[in-house]
């Protein structure tokens, strides 16, 4: 009798453990791996520690990526990959051309303004010279052609009355045949170039020698905006007087270090060229994992923590409606926009670049 | 049919809830590991670094303790960071060059990622404060042409590394070219051909005296010997001031060229080999080394820590304005040109611009040497000679150096000459040294003397002169003072580099490389490596 009791409650337990068990794993969503190509200005987003417990615990995915440049990961052999996550629609275009089968589902989550990064008394320089406005703590390109002109005209720094440089003002870039944030800058200087109006294939061979001499004197060109934005903030005015970068990437770093951002606040500036084209980041599924992963990103907490730690901005237009603390000078609304050149022009324009 | 009993049929029922409980206790548990990181035995991080970073091992030590985790670093010369990046890295999970420049020029395999810059030094002129004074470089702006014209006259002597085996050599060599072509927008191919360029960089580089394959050792060097000036990274400049000041010696002077030679900005980057767990202790190394804990460590070896480069000097003992050392300049930086004219620069130093080398290699070919030993020594020598090879690696021969193979046993068995570098004659001496087969005793002496004798016969002062001996045993003779004496006699400033392989006696060796200011390589593991290394310092 004693046994038949013993055995009883251990079935018991048994059916408790499996009922438990079972009853865990329902609420718990399949676990899968996504991995893919990823841009290195969202490599902060990808590691942050809540995104990943979001997608972990919601979604079931961790993410695995693979850093490479927006139109060096259209290039590279993807068929290992669940997702590429470029940041711009040439991107996504050259891939609808060049391996449209591949393309399960594509989604722009997450869009960032192409800026100017340079330094303090640069910005003033240029205040002084009729280039750039200080409006409501944000500086604006009022005259971007006026800018570019500086570049073409080898002007020397000391000409516009910083007389700490030395040599010519260039503005850097990354490389626009491997990132994304060169090819955009390439794009906006093409439109610049061509009176302020989107460049075509009708109009495109007139601009492209200047164009081409523009690049031609930055010489060595980083492959990754991550990686050129770091240089620009670790080695200083006199290495990276001015670089083109997104919008997120200062309101990223200064989150996640306040204490460094304190430091360099007063010496840093953010110009916002007028007019400027946005970086829109489409997420490209190759498969049906990929597309989980596009529906998980699209979270409404991810894309809280997206904009509000990582200074990415989402909605359909990017209008900003919380503040970041600490920073200011985020214009709320992005109101001058031109429209890249189309993908064949663009095509052109990294070809005479290259 | 057998009826079974009411008690065995408990028995079984039980038994096979044991099993199942089993089943289900060991699936939560094997699913509980695979999330978490329940692991055995240490973990070991591999570091592909620059030679700049060897003082930071204290630092690591105590990263190393403190997670118990081992940090391996392997230091390379920049170029060969870049190369064993194009080659896929598959032994490394990190590489920390002094540039990031040759991150970005070697990963073309897109294999690193979450790369930071730990700490930034720019790369300066260090002059002897009485030197910097004389000629007029003290508390004023000074370019790098008023620096290179000093050179030019004869009126300063310095020392830098090897344009092709070091970054802050291959930076203050496209710095020098920069100068030359007065301060062009950027450096373009074209303008690498231009003859009076040439002229003046042989000019300027015939005045360096002795060539390092590192900055570090640069600086050991310099403190054994008596030049006015080299160029370096700031943070190595201090650590030298430091130790010359300590020995009542006079400090250098620090001249930041107004228009900018480069900045080392030492960026750490994780080398993705699908190795989740040490991906991990990856970012927690990296989140230490820029953590506000190891900052005052990193600013006491003179290395700059904060974001924009310039900072309030909190450290004047180190970052002493009496060496000329400004933290709140403005440093201008030239810029880097595209990646083909970098190559191109390279090559060109390699093979036409620095100053010429004579090098005479001692190689043992001892009865022991048979078999393996005499096999390695012929495929490393044959990555020196072979020019397709020694591309891979910029170590190719110039057209006016002159390369003397001398083998030996317990005698010199014979002397093999090649100048230049005519890709036929260079491989015709390959072939000598692969037909020779080893055998008999070993005296290391004889031949340093009879390589000494060679070295007389051309004009020392225009060659980076160097011997590299290579033995695997113990010597059956002494005559180490003869060998010494013979130096002296004829004031003769070459170093005798070693490399050891086998059984060879390090003492023996590292005597005499100390006495002529050399290093001795360690070949048991890889002695084409120790080839590669020996030959990246002259």
């Amino acid at each position: 009798m004693k046994s038949k009791i013993v055995g009883g409650i251990i079935l018991l337990l048994v059916i408790i453990v499996i009922i438990a068990f079972q009853f865990v794993n329902v609420n718990k969503p399949e676990e899968i791996t996504v991995s893919g190509y990823l841009g290195g200005e969202k490599e902060g987003l990808m590691q942050d520690e809540e995104v990943k417990k979001i997608l972990k615990d919601k979604y079931g995915i961790t993410v695995e990526y693979t850093k490479a440049g927006s139109i060096e990961m259209i290039e590279q052999d993807s068929s290992d990959k669940d997702y590429l996550f470029p940041s711009s629609q040439t991107a996504l275009e050259l891939f609808n051309q060049t391996k449209s089968d591949k393309l399960y589902k594509s989604e722009i989550v997450f869009n960032s303004p192409i800026v100017i990064y340079t330094w303090k008394p640069i910005a003033e320089a240029l205040i002084n010279n009729g280039i750039v406005e200080e409006k409501d703590n944000s500086y604006y390109i009022a005259d971007t052609s006026a800018l570019i002109k500086l570049v073409t005209d080898k002007k020397k720094w000391s000409d516009i009355g910083v007389n700490d440089l030395y040599g010519y003002v260039t503005i850097q870039s990354t490389d626009p045949n491997k990132s994304n944030s060169g090819n955009m800058f390439a794009g906006l200087v093409a439109n610049i170039m061509n009176n302020e109006t989107v460049v075509d294939s009708s109009t495109v061979d007139t601009i492209l020698p200047n164009l081409k001499d523009f690049f031609g004197k930055i010489g060595y060109m980083e492959h990754s905006s991550g990686d050129l934005f770091e240089q620009y903030l670790k080695t200083g005015m006199g290495a990276k007087p001015m670089i083109a970068g997104y919008e997120n990437q200062m309101i990223e770093f200064a989150i996640e270090n306040p204490n460094d951002w304190n430091m360099v606040k007063e010496q840093v500036a953010v110009l916002y060229p007028e007019p400027t084209v946005w970086s829109s980041h489409p997420l490209i599924a190759l498969n049906e994992k990929g597309a989980k992963l596009i529906e998980a990103m699209q979270d409404e907490e991810i894309q809280k923590i997206a904009w509000e730690k990582h200074g990415f901005r989402t909605g359909v237009n990017g209008t900003i409606n919380t503040e970041i603390e600490g920073f200011y000078g985020i214009p709320k609304n992005i109101n001058a926009v031109i429209q890249m050149p189309n993908p064949d022009t663009m095509q052109k324009i990294m070809d005479g670049i290259k | 049919m057998k009826k079974i009993s009411g008690n065995k049929k408990l028995i079984i029922s039980v038994m096979i809830i044991i099993v199942v409980i089993a089943i289900i206790v060991g699936s939560i548990i094997s699913i509980q590991k695979s999330g978490s990181n329940i692991s055995f035995g240490k973990k070991t991080l591999n570091i592909l670094s620059g030679s700049e970073n060897e003082v930071l091992e204290p630092i690591l030590e105590e990263f190393e303790k403190q997670n118990n985790v081992n940090i391996n670093m392997t230091y390379e010369g920049s170029v060969d960071i870049m190369q064993e990046l194009q080659n896929g890295a598959e032994n490394y999970d990190a590489v920390f060059p002094a540039n990031s420049i040759w991150i970005s020029m070697g990963d073309t395999n897109l294999k690193v990622k979450n790369q930071k810059s730990i700490t930034t030094t720019p790369v300066v002129f260090g002059i002897k404060k009485s030197v910097a004074e004389k000629l007029g470089f003290v508390g004023k702006d000074v370019t790098t042409k008023d620096i290179l014209e000093k050179i030019q006259s004869k009126e300063l002597s310095f020392m830098m590394t090897s344009a092709t085996q070091s970054n802050s050599g291959a930076t203050a060599y496209l710095g020098f070219i920069y100068a030359l072509l007065g301060n062009p927008e950027v450096i373009t191919a074209e303008d690498l051909d231009n003859e009076e360029l040439k002229t003046n960089l042989t000019t300027i580089l015939s005045g360096v005296n002795r060539s390092s394959g590192s900055s570090d050792w640069l600086k050991d060097l310099f403190l054994e010997s008596d030049y006015d000036a080299m160029v370096n990274y700031e943070s190595i400049i201090i650590d030298t001031n430091k130790e010359l000041v300590a020995r009542g010696e006079e400090p250098l002077y620090v001249i930041y060229p107004q228009d900018g030679l480069g900045i080392a900005d030492s960026p750490l980057g994780y080398i993705d080999n699908g190795n989740k767990e040490k991906e991990e202790i990856f970012l927690k190394l990296q989140d230490y080394l820029i953590s506000d804990e190891v900052k005052p460590k990193l600013l006491e070896l003179g290395r700059r820590t904060s974001f924009a480069i310039n900072f309030e000097n909190s450290n004047p003992e180190t970052f002493n304005s009496d060496w000329g050392i400004d933290t709140k300049k403005v440093l201008n930086v030239m810029k880097m040109p595209t990646a083909d004219v970098i190559q191109k620069a390279l090559n060109m130093y390699q093979t036409e611009l620095r100053k010429p080398s004579l090098t005479v290699y001692c190689l043992d070919y001892s009865g022991s040497m048979a078999g393996n030993g005499v096999t390695s020594l012929r495929s490393a020598m044959s990555m020196l000679l072979d020019q397709t090879k020694a591309k891979n690696y910029m170590l190719q021969a110039s057209t006016k150096d002159v390369t003397i193979v001398i083998p030996f046993d317990n005698n010199v068995l014979d002397i093999w000459k090649a100048e230049g570098n005519d890709e036929t004659t260079l491989l015709e001496l390959q072939s000598k040294i692969d037909s020779l087969d080893p055998q008999g005793g070993t005296d290391i002496y004889k031949p340093l003397i009879k390589a000494m004798d060679e070295i007389k016969k051309y004009n020392v002062s225009d060659y980076t002169t160097s011997i590299i001996l290579m033995s695997d045993g113990k010597s059956n003779v002494n005559s180490y003072n003869q060998v010494v004496e013979e130096w002296n006699q004829e004031n003769l400033d070459i170093p005798i580099f070693s490399i050891t392989f086998g059984e060879s006696d390090d003492r023996e060796l590292q005597a005499l490389a100390d006495f002529s200011t050399a290093r001795v390589f360690d070949g048991k593991d890889n002695l084409e490596k120790a080839f590669k290394q020996a030959k990246g310092y002259n």
